[in-house]
Formats: C-alpha cells, sequence, structure tokens
C-alpha cells in the first residue's frame, strides 16, 4: 500500500507508550541523530516529567534553561534550544515541575503546540515520558506522528493498551464535543454498568448504535487515529511476532491502524554509551542494533512498515 | 473474481492486495493462533476482549482464508506452472525440491522468501550479521569472509531453513571456488 504524502511529511513527531524504562529517550535520542546525520533540521523536545535525561543520551549537560522559561517568561522556544554536538540538532529540555501539576492549561499547551510548529525545522522529535498522564496525552495527540515504544514483556503491553486506550477516548470525547455533542460519550461511559458496557470497543459500538450519524464521526477520527510501534530489546526473533499481534490486536479490538515500523535489540552498547557520554548511533554506528534504528526510521519517514513475510 | 474483490478479505488478514499463496497461509496460520490462544498480548485484555467477540474474528479469518485460497489457486497454478529455474513448481514438498537443485545464494534466497522469513530474523537466530546474508545471497564473493568461515555461516543459514548444511555449503563453496579460479584466471 502506497502511503499518502501528507503521512511522508508529518513534521512533529512524539514518542510515547505508557510504560517507564521501555526505552522513549533512547529512541529518541537515536532517530533524531540520524535524521539530522542525513542532513535535515531537528529538535528534541524533553517533556519527560520531572525525569528529562535525554541530555545524557547524547552525552551532553543537563540544559540550563528549560520549558518553564517558556511558560512563565514567555521566552521564545529558540531561545530554549542548546546545541547538542550533533551537526544540525538542538534540544530543548523539559525539566520542568509545573508540566507536572495539571496548571499548566489546555490553552497554553495549544500556544506552545502553535509555537512547536513554528519552529524553523524539518523534524520536532518530543519525548513524552512514561505514563497516561493527561498533559503527555494531549501531547501525543497534537503531534503529526504518533509513535509508541514496546518491550517484549507483559507490564509493557498492559501500560500501551492503558495508555492507546486513554488517547482514544480522550480524542473521541473532545471531537464529540467538537461536534456539538457535549456529553454522549461521559454520559455512557458513566452509565456503562447500566448498558453493559465493559470497554472502549463496547462503548463505540453502544455509540454508533444509539446514534447512528455519530457513527461517522466516530469513523473519521478512528481513520485518522494512526500509530507507529517499534519493538525495543528484543532479544530473539520470537519477539517480533509480538509486534504484528499487538499491530493486529489494536485493529480487531480497537479498530486503530497501526504501522508496525521495526525494533531494535537488547544491547549492551546503548548503556554503555551512556556512559562513554557519546550518542548511541556515532558511538556504534555499525552495530547490528544502529542498522535497526536505521531501518525503521526510514519507515517512519516514509510511512512504510517492515516487511516480515518478504524481502 | 479480481484481487480488487476480495480486498475485504485481504484487509482481514492484514495483508496487501498484491500478497501471495504462501503469504496467506502464513498470516492465517498467525492470526488463527494469536486469537485462539491466550498469550502475552492477549492476556491483558482478556476480561474486556470477550471469547464471543475473538470467536467472531476467528470466524472472519477462516472465512477470509477459505475464499482468498480459493480464488487465487488458478492464479498460483498459473505462475508456478510457468517454472522459475532452480526451484521446482509449488506442488512439491520442500523436500523434493531440496533434492533436485543446486544450492545457489539465489535459490537459499528463493527458499527463504517462499517461507516468508525475514533476513533480519535469520540474523537473529544464527548470530550472523544481515550485511553477510545479504551478500551470500547474492553471491558477492569478494566482500564475504574466508572460506573456512563462509562454509561455516552457509551451513548455519541452510540448517536454519531446514535443509541438508552439508550439501548446501558443499554446493555453495563449489560455486565461490569456481568464482576464485576466474577471478585468478584474469590476474
Ligand atoms: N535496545 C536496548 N538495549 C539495551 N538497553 C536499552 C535499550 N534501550 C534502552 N535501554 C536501556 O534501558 C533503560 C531505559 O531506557 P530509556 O531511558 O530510553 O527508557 P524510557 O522509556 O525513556 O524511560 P522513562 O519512561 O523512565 O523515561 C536505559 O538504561 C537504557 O540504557
Ligand atoms: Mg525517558
Amino acid at each position: 500500500m502506497e502511503k499518502s504524502s501528507t503521512e511522508k511529511e508529518g513534521k512533529i513527531w512524539a514518542i510515547g507508550g505508557g510504560k517507564g524504562g521501555t526505552g522513549k529517550t533512547f529512541i529518541t535520542s537515536a532517530i533524531g541523530t540520524y535524521i539530522a546525520g542525513k542532513g535535515k533540521r531537528v529538535v528534541l523536545i524533553d517533556v519527560d516529567i520531572g525525569g528529562a535525561n535525554l541530555h545524557s543520551f547524547l552525552g551532553i549537560n543537563r540544559p540550563k534553561k528549560s520549558l518553564t522559561d517558556f511558560f512563565e517568561t514567555g521566552a521564545s522556544l529558540s531561545k530554549l534550544a542548546v546545541k547538542t554536538g550533533i551537526d544540525n540538532m538542538s534540544l530543548i529540555s523539559g525539566d520542568i515541575h509545573s508540566l507536572a501539576s495539571d496548571s499548566i492549561k489546555f490553552t497554553q499547551k495549544l500556544k506552545l503546540f502553535r509555537h512547536i510548529m513554528k519552529l524553523n525545522k524539518n523534524y520536532v522529535i518530543i519525548d513524552l515520558g512514561g505514563g497516561s498522564h493527561n498533559n503527555t496525552i494531549d501531547t501525543f495527540l497534537m503531534a503529526d506522528k504518533r509513535v509508541v515504544i514496546l518491550e517484549p514483556e507483559i507490564t509493557s503491553v498492559e501500560n500501551m493498551y492503558h495508555f492507546i486506550k486513554n488517547a482514544l477516548f480522550r480524542k473521541l470525547r473532545m471531537s464529540l464535543r467538537e461536534y456539538g455533542f457535549k456529553e454522549i460519550v461521559e454520559q455512557m461511559w458513566e452509565r456503562r454498568q447500566e448498558y453493559k458496557i465493559k470497554s472502549l470497543r463496547e462503548l463505540m459500538d453502544h455509540i454508533r448504535d444509539s446514534f447512528s450519524y455519530v457513527g461517522d464521526i466516530i469513523d473519521k477520527e478512528l481513520s485518522d487515529f494512526k500509530l507507529y510501534l517499534i519493538l525495543n530489546k528484543i532479544r530473539s526473533s520470537d519477539d517480533i511476532l509480538i509486534g504484528s499481534s499487538m499491530k493486529s490486536i489494536f485493529k480487531k479490538y480497537l479498530c486503530v491502524d497501526t504501522r508496525f515500523v521495526g525494533f531494535v535489540e537488547y544491547d549492551d552498547s546503548v548503556w554503555r554509551s551512556i556512559r562513554e557520554r557519546r550518542p548511541f548511533m556515532l558511538n556504534y554506528s555499525l552495530s547490528r542494533s544502529a542498522k535497526e534504528v536505521e531501518v525503521f526510521t526510514e519507515n517512519l519517514l516514509n510511512g512504510k512498515e517492515i516487511k516480515l513475510s518478504r524481502s | 473474481m479480481s484481487r480488487r474483490n476480495l480486498k475485504k478479505h485481504f484487509e482481514i488478514l492484514e495483508l496487501d492486495s498484491d500478497a501471495s499463496l504462501p503469504e496467506i497461509k502464513n498470516a492465517y496460520v498467525r492470526l488463527k493462533k494469536l486469537y485462539s490462544t491466550d498469550s502475552m498480548v492477549m492476556t491483558p485484555i482478556a476480561d474486556e476482549f470477550s471469547k464471543k467477540k475473538r470467536l467472531e474474528v476467528l470466524k472472519q479469518i477462516e472465512e477470509a482464508h477459505a475464499k482468498l485460497s480459493d480464488e487465487l489457486k488458478d492464479e498460483h497454478q498459473r505462475s508456478a506452472n510457468l517454472g522459475k529455474p532452480g526451484i521446482a513448481s509449488g506442488n512439491g514438498t520442500e523436500g523434493e525440491e531440496a533434492e533436485s537443485v543446486s544450492f545457489s545464494g539465489e535459490v537459499l534466497r528463493k527458499i527463504r522468501e517462499k517461507k516468508g522469513i525475514h533476513l533480519y530474523e535469520v540474523a537473529l537466530d544464527t548470530k550472523i550479521r544481515v550485511e553477510i546474508l545479504e551478500n551470500i545471497e547474492h553471491e558477492r564473493f569478494d566482500v564475504l569472509p574466508q572460506e573456512v568461515y563462509l562454509k561455516g555461516h552457509v551451513s548455519n543459514y541452510a540448517r536454519y531453513l531446514l535443509l541438508d548444511p552439508r550439501k548446501v555449503a558443499d554446493d555453495y563453496i563449489s560455486r565461490y571456488k569456481d568464482w576464485k579460479g576466474e577471478a585468478k584466471e584474469k590476474d
């Protein structure tokens, strides 16, 4: 299947997926380094609440300025970006406690996104951090490309479902509200016992049955809600299958389309590079895992998937 | 029926509509297993994704597979009869093919593709680097490692494909030697 050109051009990528420690920050740094190496202008934004550590994957010190300055003093984003030592790539740190609280209003988030879109860069890659906090989900929803990182491990799988369901629920609620159906989702969800609704899927089906005109809106939202899945820390080829399985379940259960773009194996060089204070993609550029990063980054850029059944 | 009219069935099996019969078979086996067993990816949503829903999905998968293999059987037969060199027509078993064939890089690649295995999967399990595997398949002898190592890689790869490692390595190395002989003559 050839992908549409808008998909290819998506400029803002958000890297998330729920569970802590699956490799979101590592993958953000690796993707950024690779794309910058291709001569594109890249900025990485670390919005990990309280746990900003993207700089350590790049081998640089914690930036002194952060998004706090944007929210509190209105500093421009380009002033907050620091050099990373890698050509074409800068970093905006998000070491902000204020983002952790709910004190950041939706309008402020919209403002941040407006400014992000205006950055004179080819790609903006956002490291979301873990968890399913509303701020994290809103940022995820606003991005052009929604990338999720999964470890082949049950808690990671579980957290990812939770994250995706939350994101989808929020998206549906917001867009139905936009269309003037203010409370449908909330009301149905609150009375789910009565309607015997056990899951988001059943909720969607129920709304569709009760209000056929709303069904069209849901279908449109679902077709826009595309995911890009990367498996990290795999230890055998059997693990790769987990990616295809997740893709299938997202589709058949949540009606969400997923591109399974690739995987990285478990590789000790990842933490070794942090200790050596050198970006992994430069330090171990010839390793198999670096090649794997290149493969899925190309797939992300081109809106393609890994072909498991054919070469 | 043309492939376009079968789109819905291809979608159920999560395939592009130019997928081949072996790919259809692979997807069918994989999905059937996924929705009929309690795997790591299924347990966290076991409560929500009811048995009933899963049975519905399984039924669709069965139907799609039956329909597609039926409709595409003729097409497959035709292309198989055109007879690609090296590999026997799709009717024979793998064992039969293996005996009649001399194993070149090209033949190895075709066998792998027929089994629907990606080079990355081979690499992970055999611990042979993807580039080397690729060079083996393309017979880029000038960049491949020395004969002893090459022989080891080729037999490992053959074992992974469930072929006779000895026969494959012998065939392959004899092609390597031919190339080497020719290269020497040129000097
Ligand atoms: N492919 C890999 N092989 C080996 N180790 C890895 C790999 N990817 C990540 N790691 C290691 O796993 C740890 C967690 O990675 P990382 O910080 O990128 O995760 P994260 O998802 O950003 O975590 P958090 O949610 O806490 O922000 C790090 O110590 C990192 O070095
Ligand atoms: Mg992180």
